[in-house]
């Protein structure tokens, strides 16, 4: 009750300043679903307001309103005082508002200058496009930003989070007022998020509105200034960030409490169930992985960590025998025998499963229905005999699982593109459980989905260690890995720098191994794939 | 973002009314073939000349035509629906077509000696009607495991493979017959009087013997695509490559399959071909891989790969055939009725923008 007129106090300071945009009384409808239901959002310039809310609370469906996606809804929007009606992205661009999405929108071919004129090209005589002035402009940006990204690089070789990082460029470039970022972090490393969190105190500094919607509550708390909560399609609170808790903020996401985000389970390790000796892999003139030898214990969960370009990402997929045997080099002994794995299909069949970075491109079929892809890797055990499929058995084994995970979905028949990237990410795990793998390689099983679900998929990577399953576990999010990891192993440039037992992990050490060979050089490295 | 948690929305007439709307035409885009297929039919019987009181496009010996006529697009489109759904295209099939109704006729007609350089002369003479056809069989097999090869081993777009393939088989269909049409005929000293089968009507003489192998074709298709490991990764591959790679299924292998059994399918249509005209020509069958493509496509399949249906394919030839069978009794010349095949498949396409979303 005591702090009740600070807090008045504080809230009247900061809105001294009128909104630069409001959105009032929005509400949008989708068939069959209120998206959002009456929301009411503002932004201040100079002001970074942070949004956050589980997955489906309605974060991306407001910025879409606000930048001009979908132009069908209820409510108004306030641009300095004036009501306005977008007709498409472009008009909202024009008034200056732009979206970073969390899905890319960069042309691959394309080099990195070129996607940043997109649309846009310096022209000289009316028509002829001047590349040099491109390219000095475009030089300038990366410098103002402190990126050190090469303007002439082409899109499709370089890794996400770079990307991201060009797109953020890309939006600068449109000197715009009012800036959303769709998860901007969840592919950069910390060192790049410290690069974007100081380009984003620097458009605070000059009156730009940021509007920053983030899973991670650690970037919201050291980022923004207000902080806006989303929850089935409603505002349940908005209140400054030095006024409200960490714990505070989770609850009232979640609307129950979450008391321990990953809890990590006692397990008895039995033996060693993956054996790596001398792993290399060269790609061209590129050593992508020097020389790694390592070890998993049934029911062990052993953490990657790195910076991006660690070669973090490579090793799983080495391992998993994605590359021919002339770049790859080294022995693996699986369950107690030497293997020579050279697909991915004898990887699954021997009990690996590889559960991969970037969910939508590379681990589902976002067309087909649950069941399809809930079996894509086990049909096997479904089968009459030959190859002919039992769909009653098919489905049973999948509705079983569908429970047991807690996949939220309509029917086993939903089309994935339909569900959330939590569910998504379970139905990846369960395919690879119904094809009863041992040990599976986990590459950012967590990236871009909710705390609640991310609390889900380390709960159940708890229960499958339990039952004897062994871990690979690369994660960007080092808090994730001190939490669940029986051991830590730090990758640096494709050499392992550090390994570290749970009896002494050790944030500072982690970090230092993993930029061990980054000499002078601390930015985004620009080792590629 | 896919919202799935709906918060219980409170049900507003127009609400209601919207979701009726979504599932009817749900249900429409899902059987979208059929419509069109029924469609087609109404419009063929309502503008069909009559003679005598009789409905001409109704009569039994026209409608045992457009069966007979439709067939070896069905065949055609049914394989083409295979490679379609691994994101691959087939341009070749008409070709194949040509080269193995030439080679079918060859085979069945072949007589004196062959003299081959190294081998000396080989007396040949006819072969039977079984041994014609499964040599024939085999050699759709080889092409269409060349065009697969090719595709996966140089990662070349199997736009580019097979239309070398358009050329080279082609080609090949003039070489081996020396640029003359190859005629069959059954009497003593000439073709097996069995491969005559293909060319009756069974049933009364109305059901043709093409359209019975182009049902069965479809059938078994139909039911290895639902029931098989083979079919499912077809799907799978089409709608994800790297997913179905990392889930261990053999992309490679499975592709090259497609391939080889669209090839065998169009050597199936090409023994059917050389049935019905008593020949085999290396001149005919040009542009029957449109027909096919056209065929799959309206059936509702995408070029993207993925999505589509065997049922939809032999809707698609249908819809085609009686539209061919409809402007030909009305005397529409053969040049106007391309026209309106092409505005036809760009109008089957067309609808598909107005699939709803949530469509499985």
């Amino acid at each position: 009750m005591v702090e009740q007129p600070m807090h008045m106090q504080a809230t009247a300071e900061a809105h001294t300043a009128p909104p630069i945009l409001s959105m009032r009384s929005i509400t949008k409808r989708f068939p069959g679903v209120i998206a959002l239901d009456g929301v009411t959002f503002d932004v201040h310039p100079g002001e970074v307001h942070a949004l956050v809310g589980e997955n489906g609370a309605g974060k991306s469906t407001l910025m879409n309103i606000m930048s001009g996606v979908y132009t069908d809804f209820e409510g108004q929007i306030v641009l300095n005082g004036e009501t306005v009606h977008f007709h498409n992205p472009r008009d909202a661009q024009k008034a200056g508002i732009v979206m970073i999405h969390q899905e890319l929108n960069l042309v691959p071919e394309l080099t990195v200058y070129e996607n940043i004129f997109l649309g846009r090209e310096h022209k000289s005589f009316g028509s002829i496009i001047n590349r040099r002035s491109m390219r000095r402009t475009a030089q300038k940006l990366m410098f103002d930003l402190g990126l050190d990204i090469d303007p002439n690089r082409p899109i499709n070789r370089m890794r996400v989070g770079q990307r991201q990082l060009v797109e953020i460029a890309k939006a600068l470039n449109l000197n715009s007022r009012i800036i959303i970022m769709d998860e901007p972090t969840s592919a950069l490393s910390d060192a790049e998020v410290e690069y974007l969190f100081s380009v984003i105190r620097n458009l605070r500094a000059h009156d730009v509105g940021v509007i920053y919607i983030s899973h991670r509550l650690d970037e919201i708390f050291s980022i923004a200034d207000r902080i806006s909560v989303l929850r089935d399609g409603k505002v349940v609170g908005t209140s400054m960030a030095k006024d409200i808790s960490r714990q505070e903020l989770i609850n009232s996401m979640v609307g129950r409490s979450l008391d321990v985000l990953y809890p990590k389970e006692a397990v008895e390790l039995g033996d060693t169930i993956l054996k790596v000796d001398h792993l290399s892999l060269r790609q061209g003139r590129t050593q992508v992985l020097d020389d790694i030898s390592l070890e998993v214990r049934r029911g062990e969960i052993v953490g990657v960590a790195g910076l991006m370009g660690a070669g973090r990402t490579q090793l799983l997929e080495t391992i998993f025998g994605v590359y021919p045997h002339g770049q790859a080099s080294g022995t693996v002994w699986f369950d107690g025998q030497q293997r020579d794995i050279r697909t991915p299909k004898e990887a699954i069949e021997l009990g690996i499963g590889l559960i991969a970075e970037d969910r939508k491109g590379q681990s589902l079929v976002l067309e087909q229905p649950v069941t399809e892809n809930a079996t894509l890797a086990a049909l096997r055990e479904f089968f009459y005999f030959l190859n002919i499929i039992d769909h009653r058995a098919e489905r049973k084994a999948v509705t079983e699982i569908v429970d047991d995970l807690n996949i939220k979905t309509p029917s086993i028949r939903t089309m994935v593109a339909n569900l959330s990237g939590g569910n998504q990410q379970k139905v990846v795990i369960a395919k690879f459980l119904l094809a009863k793998i041992k040990l599976f390689l986990l590459d950012e099983p967590t990236r871009g989905i909710d705390v609640g679900a991310k609390a889900e998929v380390y709960h159940l990577i708890g229960e499958l260690a339990q039952q004897g399953t062994g871990f690979l576990l690369v994660s960007s999010e080092l808090p994730e890995l001190l939490a669940v990891c029986d051991r830590i192993l730090v990758l640096c440039n494709g050499r392992l720098t550090g390994e570290f037992p749970r009896g002494s992990f050790d944030q500072a050490a982690i970090m230092e191994a993993a930029t061990r060979f980054n000499d002078a050089e601390n930015g985004p490295s620009q080792q590629q794939e | 973002m896919g919202t799935v948690t709906s918060t219980p929305a409170t049900p507003s007439a127009t609400d209601q009314a919207r979701r009726t709307l979504n599932r009817v035409l749900s249900f429409i885009f899902r059987f979208q073939s059929f419509f069109g297929l029924i469609i087609v039919f109404i419009l063929a019987i309502v503008y069909s000349p009559v003679r005598n009181g009789d409905n001409i496009f109704m009569s039994e010996r026209n409608l045992s035509n457009v069966a007979r006529d439709v067939a070896e697009t069905g065949i055609l489109a049914t394989g083409q629906l295979l490679v379609i759904l691994i994101g691959g295209i087939d341009l070749s099939v008409g070709s194949v077509v040509a080269l193995t109704a030439t080679g079918t006729a060859y085979l069945l007609m072949r007589e004196g000696s062959l003299s081959l350089p190294l081998l000396g002369t080989l007396d040949v003479s006819p072969m039977s009607a079984e041994m014609a056809i499964g040599v024939i069989l085999v050699l759709g097999l080889i092409i269409g495991w060349w065009n697969g090869w090719t595709s996966e081993r140089f990662k070349i777009p199997s736009f580019v493979t097979t239309l070398a393939m358009l050329s080279i088989a082609r080609g090949l269909a003039h070489i081996w017959s020396d640029n003359i049409a190859v005629p069959i005929s059954y009497r003593a000293g000439g073709a097996d009087p069995s491969f005559e089968i293909l060319r009756e009507r069974i049933y009364n003489n109305i059901i043709p013997v093409p359209a019975i192998i182009m049902f069965a074709a479809a059938f078994v298709m139909a039911l290895v695509l639902r029931y098989t490991s083979f079919g499912r990764h077809l799907y799978a591959i089409g709608g994800n490559q790297t997913a179905s790679r990392l889930s261990g299924i053999s992309v490679t292998r499975i592709k090259i399959a497609a391939f080889m059994l669209c090839s065998f399918f169009a050597a199936m249509a090409g023994i059917v071909h050389a049935a019905q005209l008593n020949q085999g020509s290396p001149n005919e069958a040009v542009g029957y891989e449109l027909n096919a493509i056209a065929a799959v496509v309206i059936g509702g399949a995408s070029l993207m790969g993925g999505k589509g249906t065997i049922i939809g394919a032999i809707a698609g030839a249908f819809i085609l055939g009686i539209l061919d069978n409809m402007l030909s009794l009305n005397n529409v010349d053969s040049n106007t009725q391309l026209v309106v095949k092409g505005l036809l498949v760009l109008g089957a396409v067309a609808l598909q923008q107005f699939r709803p979303r949530d469509v499985e």
